[in-house]
């Protein structure tokens, strides 16, 4: 399931769900939440904004997630990840992959975290606390992350 | 969309240097992501500091040899950084 909400999420409350679906065929869950840090080094973080693609960031997640479920033996995968203005520790995405065992789930979790950083269009805006605002630029090492989750 | 042209979307550090969100772009026949690129960067001359510009062809990500058609949308953004 992919949710690209603006409102914020109850992530036990997803939890919870999933295990509910997912039972008798899942023991393990893996989860990843990314929330709002200070991403400029010498100032401190006022907001985030997130600007996104609809139709497109839904589109691409849920191919990542597709990708997933059929690499691994997984039995649920769900991310969510919101848009608009944040504020710090806001939460800004959550992955949790479901599966009869850990090793699948924590490799579809990663797998699904770092594709989405860098296929899924999202942008961050940053406004620093005097007031200056600057978009944040891709990490290189983002880029090879997903690069290596490559199949031969 | 007509045949005659395209859907172009800016998003993000794009959109702020274009000061324009979408516009109707006249294009009569297939043109290579690349070539197109050329043609966009000629007419926003202020996009030059966004170095690093990607396209996405009706909605998927598109590389410099991708074909833009006619009626496709297209959008124009910089490096992604959600998550």
């Amino acid at each position: 399931m992919v949710i690209v909400q603006q409102q914020d999420f109850d992530s036990a409350a997803l939890v919870a769900q999933i295990r509910e679906r997912t039972a008798g065929t899942a023991g393990a869950l893996v989860t990843f939440t990314g929330y709002v840090r200070d991403y400029a080094p010498d100032q401190p973080t006022q907001t985030l904004y997130l600007e996104h693609y609809p139709g497109m960031c839904e589109r691409e997640i849920t191919e990542i997630c597709d990708t997933a479920l059929s690499r691994w033996d997984v039995a649920e995968v769900l991310a969510v990840h919101r848009y608009g203005e944040l504020h710090l520790k806001d939460q800004i995405v959550f992955v949790a992959v479901a599966s009869a065992h850990r090793g699948q789930a924590f490799l579809a979790c990663e797998y699904i975290i770092d594709a989405l950083k860098t296929r899924a269009p999202f942008w961050k805006r940053e406004t620093l606390a005097g007031g200056e605002r600057f978009w944040v630029q891709q990490r290189e090492a983002d880029a090879e992350k997903t690069e290596q989750w490559k199949q031969p | 969309m007509s045949g005659t042209a395209i859907n172009v979307l800016y998003f993000a550090q794009v959109a702020e240097l274009t000061q324009v969100r979408q516009e109707s772009w006249p294009l009569e026949g297939p043109i290579s992501g690349a070539d197109w690129l050329t043609q966009l960067e000629q007419r926003y001359p202020q996009l030059a500091p966004a170095k690093r510009l990607k396209l996405a062809v009706n909605q998927f990500h598109a590389r410099p040899d991708s074909v833009i058609q006619p009626g496709d949308e297209v959008a124009v953004f910089e490096p992604v950084t959600g998550g």
